[in-house]
């Protein structure tokens, strides 16, 4: 059994001091106002668990399953507390102690590290009209976008595609134009199921840069499982993961889902030292890199398309705050030909598409996309430009929910 | 407590997502920034003035305790109830309602935070002065509740200073407006009072604040040390100098070390102290007032001086400095801070005091403050889950208290008092004041429900009534006390036989206010006419209210320095208790502020002729509630101010006025301009320029705008002003030098004040002209003076029809003005008030009337609604 104490953390826990300057930047506490949306909140249940003024009950539920997990707070909290860490952990513990629904344990357990059944039931979810199915629809962190648009499914549909990316582009190596490097392709199940515009663009762009490009069979990286606090699961899934990427065939590893690669640079701290899978771990993350910084390094840029487009960019959580690429994609997009780059207001803002599972988290997370797109309409930009599958999904939905007639896509697909 | 039904129409009135019960929740808003603990029985948060009205309503009627809360990052537990009741959360009125630069004031709900309007403004080029370090997560609610400051504070003043208005719901549930964008409205100053009333008075629904042009140029100087003691002695020095620069901020080694580790912010590790200093204004004159103050740097040992070179450092810096408390959690889990202020030129006593007091308690400490207005926050570290350092701490924390009271200083400058200095509010006030404010507070709320057991500590009855308080302990001379003694007999008397008193100073004022059923017999300060206390370094003066004004001015001149007040009128030969006691400022008010924005406490005599201690000597202060603004503008009605202690400055090198001739609407859009440049005029004033024909019309006018500071600066401001005017097509006259106390319009109030009225009328600032236009098509022969600085006009007349006074209270009622008639004949006071239309907001003086002078001796009539 994994067991967890967030006790073991009281010192960090404690660290907080309820100046309170979470409060600015947090996308829940903004939209709800309530405390218990926010880290110093969080951190204070917390505190309070450990102390025994509080139990572990459903009342917990909601301030520890409401949290994007986007670190937002953390960036703005001078002590750096890693709320988002320590709401994994707690989210752990609860689920031991008040338990975890069957539906994740089949998610997490049976779906999510066998990238076929994955997409199979996927699919089932897109298709199926039952309320069981609706279920795990609202469980599949990455597909979010049926659990909530569920009364739009057929719109959805339509564009379901039938075969997983991988599947279309077979994995193995493919022979690129580059010099020397190897690259080593992560797919993640975003891109493999859902945003595979992405994906091709990405593929293409790789064959450019890398000599050989290896697209990989992996599975889930792990990080939904490891969100929801089912820490076995994620490190299971890591674990099977490891035993792929270790591979000398490539130099780097490279993913255009930013929650992949920033969850895949952090997998030594899934295991602690003494655990054998450490030191594979070290070696893995140290060779990945997210999409962003491959298209940073590369020398000349090919506008996507002759006529000028106005574009702006939302920075996804885990890409600024989770592998510090706040710059970056700045950068490409001021150097990039035919572009007219416009900054979104609070671009770093989570667009509220990260960990929300439940049905209550529905209305949170289109108040916190409602503000991105007011943001959105504000730049008044026909492109909108992001780096992760997940916030593709979410911040589509948005644009349609909006009627804006803004397009969503990610880096890979504006370079090219 | 709270009954099922209670919560179920609690539910009602905001659905059931916005009424928390849970334990959990109970937790959640069992804190704020501060130490303390609590524990609240439902938080509720309303959507808008509506709901939380209706809120309040139930709970008044059920009596159950409630509070407002912003953002809880106040530092005194101000938001904590200590038993159960209601937590008013008001984080979802967070809209700001409208901002307008030509008023020169935004209209905001509670919830928006100072950032969220800095970054409404700046696009504009505005900005709202106060800035407090949490300035991304405070709420302007919060903000008004605790009285806040922040670096800039030291020029521009705090919180109070600039809040012009707001909508108010009261412990019943009634909600009404306090003032508005029209200045100084007849009667207290009510929002002068809630300013730091700590959420015990009524819950702000809606608040106007005053807003200001962005500076032209700013210079952001880091000033590195290697004792602390010398950068103390810098900001001594540079306060003595008479040098007022925006920011003086202050941070030691500890503190820097924890915010480089937090962020590279650009400060050196290995600095015992840094100063941050910023200079702002036009470009010219910028880099002498830098050189000035390096110089004194220098004086005092400093190793280094840099520069910022551009925004991108200078916001760096200020990151780091306003991270500061966040940071130090990287020391210790927890930090005490406390927030004494004393005078500036005891600095690095009191510095070298709570070292050793941190010391012998054996904790570590750090030190980040607004070193320029003397308001320290020495943070000591410690961990709250040790009983024992919780305990230690907060001894220590009281002995810094005591050794800066001792030092002539205050428990607190701007967090306020909560929870966490009750008990040391009596190391500045006595059972008496006490009572009095408690008096104050209970006007608002009868019941006690609103934000119960902060503020004032509960009357102690042993204490004997003997004037026991340090304030009190400030002798005045053995004429003075004998005078004194007089006074408290006349009281005393006037009590027993129901007797009405006016009191007076010297004499000047009489005819203010409304007729009173018979006579009032007068209550003379005359005799209370010395300096008690001139601190010319710390440019602070405290004299007798009988003192006359012209007197203290001459004082004041022989170290260089004046009291910026040039009261209408007879100016100089009011007493300074006359003054205050009418708040009585003319134009110059736009940029010295009025008489509420330079007196930092005073003492007066109330109705039971008890000696009544308020404020203090300090420039920040917010121990309880604000009892000076109380007595400022109260016109005698709760008693005789016998002692003022006001903020001084140094003589303007030049004082110069430009004057230029056009049509009204001319006029008025230029003041428009210069109002809202960046330039900073004294005042931007008008009269018919064509006196010897004795009818106004709107074609000549002369604008008169006066500049005064340092030769440079005036010379540079006069030289654009010309161009504007030219440009503009006004017909540029003359420039004229004039005499710093007595200022440049003399003659026109000697010739206004003769008339049988006198009428003062206050209207947003862009409403001015069209004011005039109408009141000028009414009375033609009008003797008038424009303030469109202050948006104020003033008229001499002979004759007023009540049809006409009716028609311009209405209007003025329309354009949310307000208009006062500062003299009048008998017959006409017998048929009307001279306040003006009745305004809900008076009901409120009325009860703190009866609350203060409970045998109704002051001052008869002079309150508005013939109180
Ligand atoms: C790191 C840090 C730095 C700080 N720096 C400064 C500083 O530089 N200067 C400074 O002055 N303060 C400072 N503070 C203190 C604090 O931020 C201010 O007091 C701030 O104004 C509080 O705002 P809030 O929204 O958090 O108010 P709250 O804490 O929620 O409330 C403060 C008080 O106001 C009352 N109140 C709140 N809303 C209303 C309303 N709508 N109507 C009536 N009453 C209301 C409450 O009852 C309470 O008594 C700092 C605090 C922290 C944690
Ligand atoms: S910013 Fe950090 S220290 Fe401050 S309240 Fe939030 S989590 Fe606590
Ligand atoms: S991780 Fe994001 S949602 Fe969670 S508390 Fe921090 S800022 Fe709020």
């Amino acid at each position: 059994m994994d067991r967890t104490d967030i006790s073991k953390y009281y010192d960090e826990i404690s660290q907080c001091n309820r100046c309170g300057f979470c409060q600015v930047a947090c996308p829940i506490f903004r939209s709800t106002g309530h405390e218990a949306g926010v880290a110093r909140g969080r951190l204070a249940l917390l505190r309070a668990i450990i102390e025994g003024r509080l139990e572990w009950n459903q009342e917990v539920e909601e301030p520890l399953f409401d949290c994007l997990l986007c670190g937002a707070c953390t960036a703005n909290c001078f002590a750096a507390i890693p709320t988002s860490d320590l709401v994994i952990k707690a989210r752990a513990q609860y689920l031991e102690k008040v338990g975890r629904k069957s539906i994740h344990r089949l998610l997490f357990d049976q779906l999510l590290p066998y990238p076929r059944r994955l997409h199979l039931a996927a699919r089932a979810v897109a298709l199926g009209k039952n309320t069981g199915i609706t279920d795990l629809a609202r469980a599949l962190g990455l597909l979010k976008i049926f659990g909530r648009d569920f009364v739009h499914a057929n719109e959805i549909v339509e564009r379901f595609p039938t075969q997983a990316f991988r599947d279309q582009i077979k994995t193995g190596v493919h022979q690129g134009q580059g010099q020397s490097l190897r690259i080593g392709y992560f797919i993640g199940c975003g891109v493999d199921i859902i945003t595979q515009d992405a994906g091709h663009a990405t593929l293409r762009l790789l064959k450019k840069i890398g000599k050989t490009v290896n697209v990989l069979e992996n599975c889930c990286c792990g990080l939904p499982a490891w969100s929801y606090g089912d820490l076995k699961a994620a490190r299971k899934l890591a674990a099977r993961n490891l035993s792929i990427l270790v591979s000398e065939k490539f130099d780097v590893i490279v993913t255009d889902c930013s929650s992949c690669a920033s969850f895949l640079k952090n997998y030594p701290q899934l295991f602690p030292e003494a655990d054998k899978h450490h030191e594979k771990s070290q070696a893995v993350s140290a060779r990945v890199k997210d999409m962003v910084q491959l298209i940073h390094t590369m020398q000349a840029y090919a506008p996507s398309s002759d006529s000028a487009v106005t574009v702006t960019y939302h920075h996804p959580c885990h890409a600024t705050r989770g592998q510090g690429l706040a710059k970056e994609p700045d950068e490409i997009l001021n150097r990039l030909p035919g572009v007219e780059y416009r900054p979104l207001l609070e671009a770093d803002w989570c667009c509220g598409g990260a960990g929300s599972y439940g049905f209550s988290h529905y209305e949170l997370s289109q108040q916190v996309l409602d503000r991105k797109m007011d943001n959105l309409k504000k730049t008044g930009a026909n492109l909108l430009v992001t780096s992760c599958p997940a916030c593709i999904m979410h911040l589509s939905y948005g644009v349609r929910k909006h009627g804006l007639n803004t397009k969503v896509c990610h880096i890979s697909e504006l370079v090219i | 407590m709270l009954s099922d039904e209670l919560i179920s129409n609690l539910r009602r009135i905001v659905g059931p997502s916005q009424v928390s019960v849970s334990r959990a929740n109970t937790e959640l808003y069992s804190y704020d920034a501060s130490l303390a603990k609590g524990q609240p029985g439902v938080v509720v948060f309303p959507g808008n003035t509506g709901e939380a009205a209706r809120i309040v309503k139930i709970v008044h009627q059920a009596d159950i305790p409630f509070v407002p809360r912003g953002f809880g990052t106040n530092l005194s537990g101000g938001t904590v109830l200590v038993s159960g009741g209601v937590v008013i959360c008001l984080s979802r009125l967070n809209r700001i309602i409208d901002i307008s630069p030509q008023r020169r004031c935004a209209v905001l709900q509670p919830g928006v935070t100072n950032l969220e309007l800095q970054d409404a403004l700046a696009p504009l080029g505005f900005f709202y002065a106060p800035d407090p370090a949490s300035q991304k997560v405070a709420t302007l609610g919060g903000n008004v509740g605790e009285n806040s400051g922040g670096p800039r504070c030291l020029k521009y003043g705090v919180t109070t200073n600039h809040v012009l208005g707001m909508e108010v719901i009261l412990a019943s549930g009634e909600v009404v407006r306090i003032g508005g964008a029209a200045y100084d409205p007849p009667g207290y100053d009510l929002r002068g009072v809630m300013v730091g009333s700590e959420g015990t008075m009524g819950i702000v629904t809606e608040v106007t604040v005053n807003i200001l042009p962005l500076p032209e140029a700013i210079i952001t100087l880091l000033v590195i040390y290697d004792d602390i003691a010398d950068a103390a002695r810098s900001v001594t020095d540079i306060i003595s100098a008479g040098i007022v620069p925006t920011t003086l901020e202050m941070m030691d080694a500890p503190i820097i070390k924890a915010v480089e580790d937090s962020y590279a912010c650009g400060y050196p590790r290995d600095a015992a102290a840094v100063l941050i200093i910023e200079v702002e204004g036009l470009p010219v004159g910028l880099q002498d007032q830098v050189a000035q103050i390096s110089e004194l740097c220098r004086k005092n040992q400093c190793r280094d001086i840099h520069e910022a070179k551009d925004d991108s450092e200078r916001n760096r810096l200020w990151e780091g400095r306003r991270g500061a408390f966040g940071a130090v959690a990287r020391i210790a889990p927890n930090y005490l801070v406390n927030d004494c202020t004393v005078p500036r030129t005891k600095l690095p006593e009191a510095l070298s005091r709570v070292a050793a007091i941190v010391k012998k308690y054996n904790f570590e400490h750090g030190n980040v403050f607004h070193a320029g207005d003397g308001n320290l926050h020495p943070l000591i570290f410690f961990d709250s889950r040790d009983a024992d350092q919780l305990k230690r701490v907060k001894k220590a924390g009281w002995e810094i208290m005591e050794a800066c009271v001792g030092l002539g200083g205050t428990i607190s400058g701007e967090h306020g008092v909560g929870l966490e200095k009750l008990d040391a509010m009596r190391m500045v006030f006595n059972e008496q004041d006490l009572s009095a404010q408690r008096a104050l507070q209970q006007a608002f709320d009868p019941g006690k429900i609103l934000n119960p057991g902060k503020v004032i500590p509960l009357s102690d009855k042993k204490e004997n009534t003997l004037d026991l308080s340090p304030s009190g302990k400030i002798g005045a001379s053995s004429t003075g006390i004998a005078a004194e003694a007089e006074i408290i007999d006349k009281i005393q008397h006037a009590a027993s036989t129901g007797k009405a008193l006016l009191p007076t100073g010297c004499g000047t004022l009489r005819h203010f206010g409304n007729l009173s059923n018979g006579t009032a017999e007068f209550l003379n300060s005359s005799e209370l006419n010395e300096v008690i206390e001139f601190d010319p370094n710390n440019q602070v003066v405290t004299a007798g209210a009988g003192l006359a004004l012209d007197r203290l001015q001459g004082e004041l001149a022989d170290k260089n320095q004046w009291l910026p007040i040039r009261p209408l009128f007879s100016i100089q030969s009011h007493s300074i208790g006359g003054v205050m006691a009418l708040g009585a400022c003319g134009p110059e008010r736009m940029h010295y502020g009025a008489p509420r924005d330079l007196v930092l406490g005073l003492r007066f005599i109330n109705g039971s002729g008890q000696k009544i201690s308020t404020g203090g000597k300090v420039v920040k202060n917010v121990a309880g509630y604000d009892m000076t603004r109380l007595m400022i503008g109260s016109a005698g009605t709760l008693g005789l101010i016998t002692e003022v202690t006001c903020r001084v400055t140094t003589i303007p090198e030049r004082c110069t006025a430009i004057s230029a001739e056009g049509s009204l609407a001319a006029c008025a859009a230029l003041a428009g301009k210069l109002i809202t440049s960046q330039l900073s005029p004294v005042f931007v004033a008008a009269i018919p320029a064509n006196k010897a024909d004795a009818k106004i019309d709107n074609e000549s006018w002369k604008l008169m705008t006066g500049f005064e500071g340092f030769e440079k600066i005036v010379a540079e401001q006069l030289k654009r002003t010309a161009n504007m005017l030219e440009k503009d097509g006004l017909e540029l006259k003359n420039q004229e030098e004039y005499p710093v106390q007595d200022g440049i319009f003399g003659d026109i109030y000697i010739e206004l004040g003769q008339s049988a009225f006198v009428l003062r009328a206050d209207v947003p600032l862009d409403e001015v002209a069209g004011f005039v236009e109408f009141f000028s098509s009414r009375l033609t022969d009008a003797n008038m003076f424009v303030d469109f600085g202050c948006g104020r006009m003033l008229a001499g007349f002979e004759v007023m029809q009540d049809e006409v006074w009716r028609q311009i209270c209405d209007l003025c009622d329309q354009r949310n003005g307000h208009v006062l008639m500062e003299r009048a004949p008998v017959e006409f006071k017998k048929q009307n008030d001279v306040f003006g239309t009745a305004r809900p907001e008076w009901q409120i003086m009325h009860r703190i009337k009866a609350a203060l002078d409970p045998h109704t001796i002051f001052a008869p009539g002079r309150l508005p609604g013939k109180v």
